[in-house]
């Protein structure tokens, strides 16, 4: 495997939290402390940032997220709001604030149908949003389910599941059972912080990066297996031994198969299936992946991952250094 | 258990603090973490990773002593409230002071939560519980039922007061319930607190009205009586507790001691009272608030504000009869709305809004000037004061089966579909012998936002 630097995007005044690609592939959305979300596209062979929002938010913007359609983003921020900003005339604008959450909001996703929005913060709960017309959101569920600070909320690629990660070392999933929401499954494991988590493209497993320096992989069993486990997520590998520092974010890509993970030990690292392992790594209960790349990405912590969508091997990272970087990674078949 | 007992609306908002030191805690403690070998990747092995609970960061033990020696949170004053509300607080009382007259007022959706999870009827419920405190020494037992005419007449004039001259503060907001004012008050402030009723709750109103009528009717000094609640929730020992339920004439709370269904139980089982061999003798009723009566009102399990208010808006303000509130379910069953129309004019629209994530969309939408109910009952408890935190808790059964059941036996209660405070003699007397021209002492209250509590910490990523 080889990677190449092809960008470095810079225009934050202050440490990056956050980058997201649209659907399409084709812009990337990048958000931090210094309250303002830039939007950057590729002209010309060149990455350049065409807009700026500011004036969302008045303190750090922790996370931004896009809507499927690409018409809606959402900001969340350490103010205790939500801004979902709207495509009018091609012009982003921020056509409502959601109040609710107690205080600091650590995550905010758009399920890939488009039709929920989830939000989690410091004050320990989960909120789940559901869109009415195109400015309107109404809250449909509060979860309590975590004891502590909740890092990261992501959306199963293909069903209304949601997870959510957690300062309390756990990672909860749920689901709608009607009336209401409820959480299904408490995953243990972590000996600290779970800081990010990803699904895989079939949502049958996710990855999660935690503070304790290590990536765990979790296997999802539905009800009725052949293997005779109770419904739930279950622990298939960890891979321990690389980070030297909590993980802050990793990302599965779904065209490729590979794992990166940001690191604050500033390094951007990628994980592939061992080519050793003679099991096939979509069915295989303990799938053995291997460190096929680990950079020097950034002069600080590296705050997030991101695989672009549509383009295999292209990836974003943001870092403490208030840059962001893309990168390309060559011969991803043969990991090393 | 403590924490539990609280509605959900408290336990989210900063209030959770009551009970647990929050993460922030600044005492110093250490934790031993444990240090995960070196290697390369661990295969899975089955029974680490299982659904086993595994062995975590061992829970720091921070106690009262610490937290009242240290200015890190404010919330050790309202922690010892709680433990200065409890069967212990009681039992102490009972022991120590033999000469006091202690009177015990239980609600219905307590006595209810006892008959369904013992599996015996409303009325025996009572009665047994009845049974109960009286052999640990507790003078008269009391249903709170009866109150609740009072909060309902009140809210009713103070809601067609508003709807005839200051609609601006509609929709009118029923603040019976203590987890969602305390949560309007630290929360939202000034944005809200004008659209709450100002009307007592039925435990104020009982407990109103045992302190300046009960106890110059039977001739006891206010210091020698004691005025114990049963309620559904821990939220209301904080309501039980506020600065302006304390009466200035009797220099006592109007309620002193709020214990509730779960309390009740752990009780009986410490002093090995097996609750279905308690007595059940039904004895001759002194006066309205008796548990014979079994007083029950219209519609919700809360107390049918959302009902009365509608009817009788209706009736006074339109002159029509509606013979029975249709409320229609809407995003979810915690929120229901029903209306009153004339050709295809709305004239009337009143709601139900239960459970915490309701309460949010109500907020919002009041702040954003787009909510158009003129009045909404609400309740912090998903289902509302049936389904109240310290409401008994099952054994086997799942539950909601057993609320299933509370709910039906609460409807059973309610004789033939539930009564109303209207042309009831005995209200009509109490207002005259009692309130007189004092309704606005005895049975309103008012509220003020809380300055939210803002932690010198720094943030966390
Ligand atoms: S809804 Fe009823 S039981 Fe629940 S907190 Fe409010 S008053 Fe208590």
């Amino acid at each position: 495997m080889r990677v190449e630097q092809v960008a470095s995007l810079e225009g934050h005044s202050d440490p990056v939290w956050c980058c997201a690609w649209s659907s399409d592939g084709n812009t990337l959305a990048t958000c931090g402390t210094d309250k303002s979300i830039r939007l950057w596209t590729e002209q010309d062979h060149e990455w350049v940032c065409g807009t700026i929002l500011s004036d969302g938010h008045s303190r750090t913007i922790r996370r931004v997220s896009w809507s499927p359609c690409g018409n809606m983003l959402a900001s969340c921020s350490f103010d205790g709001t939500v801004c979902v900003w709207t495509k009018k005339d091609g012009e982003f604008e921020c056509s409502v604030t959601l109040e609710g959450h107690e205080n600091e909001v650590k995550s905010a996703e758009f399920s890939p149908s488009g039709r929920y929005l989830a939000t989690c913060s410091r004050d320990k709960t989960v909120w789940i949003w559901e869109q009415g017309g195109t400015d309107d959101f109404e809250c449909v569920s509060v979860q309590s389910c975590h004891t502590q600070d909740v890092k990261c909320v992501r959306w199963h690629p293909n069903e209304d599941i949601l997870a959510s990660a957690s300062y309390d070392n756990s990672i909860n999933f749920y689901k709608d059972e009607g009336d209401d929401w409820a959480c299904d499954f408490t995953a243990t494991g972590h000996d600290s912080t779970v800081w990010s988590i990803a699904f895989d493209r079939e949502g049958d497993k996710l990855v999660s990066g935690s503070d304790d320096q290590t990536l765990r992989m979790w296997k999802r069993y539905h009800a009725g297996n052949q293997a005779g486990i109770s419904p739930s997520w279950k622990c298939i590998s960890t891979i321990q031994g690389y980070h030297t520092r909590p993980v802050y974010d990793v990302s599965w890509c779904h065209l490729t198969g590979l794992i990166a993970s940001g690191c604050g030990d500033n390094k951007l690292r990628i994980f592939a299936p061992d080519p050793e392992q003679q099991v096939d790594c979509h069915t295989a209960d303990a799938p053995n992946f291997i460190q096929a790349a680990s950079l020097d990405a950034h002069r600080q912590d590296v705050n997030c991952v991101k695989w672009n969508p549509t383009r295999a091997g292209i990836l974003a990272s943001a870092g403490d250094d208030e840059v962001v970087k893309l990168w390309k990674v060559f011969d991803y078949e043969i990991p090393i | 258990m403590a924490a539990a007992g609280f509605s959900s609306a408290l336990k989210i908002s900063d209030l959770n603090d009551f009970i647990t030191p929050s993460q922030e805690c600044i005492k110093p403690v250490t934790v031993e973490k444990q240090k995960k070998g070196l290697g390369s990747i661990r295969i899975g092995d089955d029974t680490d990773d299982l659904t086993l609970e595994t062995p975590k960061i061992q829970r720091v033990q921070i106690t009262l002593n610490d937290c009242l020696a240290c200015s890190g949170c404010i919330t050790s004053a309202e922690s010892v409230l709680i433990t200065q509300q409890s069967t212990d607080e009681l039992l102490r009382i009972l022991s120590e002071s033999a000469d006091r007259h202690i009177v015990v007022s239980i609600a219905p959706q307590a006595r209810a939560s006892f008959a369904a999870k013992y599996n015996v009827s409303y009325r025996s419920a009572g009665y047994r519980l009845r049974s109960f405190l009286k052999k640990l020494g507790v003078k008269e037992v009391l249903d709170t039922s009866f109150a609740r005419n009072f909060t309902l007449i009140e809210t009713k004039r103070e809601f067609l007061k508003r709807y005839k001259e200051d609609r601006s503060r509609l929709p009118m907001l029923s603040s019976a319930c203590p987890g969602f004012v305390c949560y309007i008050e630290k929360t939202h402030g000034e944005a809200i607190l004008p659209f709450l009723s100002h009307v007592r709750s039925p435990q104020q109103v009982m407990g109103s009205f045992v302190k300046t009528f009960l106890g110059s009717k039977l001739s006891i000094a206010p210091d020698k009586l004691y005025h114990v609640t049963v309620m559904p929730c821990f939220d209301k020992k904080l309501e039980a507790s506020r600065d302006d339920f304390f009466n200035e004439v009797t220099q006592s709370k109007d309620v002193d001691c709020v214990i509730t269904p779960v309390e009740l139980e752990e009780l009986m089982l410490k002093q090995n009272v097996v609750f279905t061999d308690l007595e059940d003798t039904e004895e001759s009723p002194s006066g309205q608030f008796a548990l014979e009566h079994c007083y029950q009102h219209k519609g919700s399990g809360s107390g049918g504000f959302g009902e009365y208010v509608f009817t009788s808006a209706v009736r006074e303000l339109f002159g029509e009869e509606v013979p029975f509130c249709d409320f229609k379910t809407l995003r979810n069953k915690d929120f229901t709305e029903v209306m009153f129309t004339r050709g295809d004019q709305v004239l009337l629209r009143v709601a139900i809004c239960n459970g915490f994530r309701n309460i949010q969309n109500i907020v919002q939408r009041i702040k954003r000037g787009t909510c158009n109910y003129d009045f909404i009952e609400v309740m912090a408890c998903p289902s509302g004061c049936l389904n109240g935190g310290a409401q008994l808790r099952p054994n086997e059964e799942s539950p909601k089966e057993l609320l299933d059941r509370v709910v039906e036996l609460f409807k059973e209660s309610q004789q033939s579909g539930g009564r109303s405070p209207d042309s009831d003699s005995a209200v009509d007397e109490l207002y005259r012998d009692w309130i007189a021209d004092r309704a606005e002492r005895l049975l309103h209250t008012k509220y003020k936002a809380v300055a939210k509590s803002t932690s010198g910490f720094t943030v966390k990523w």
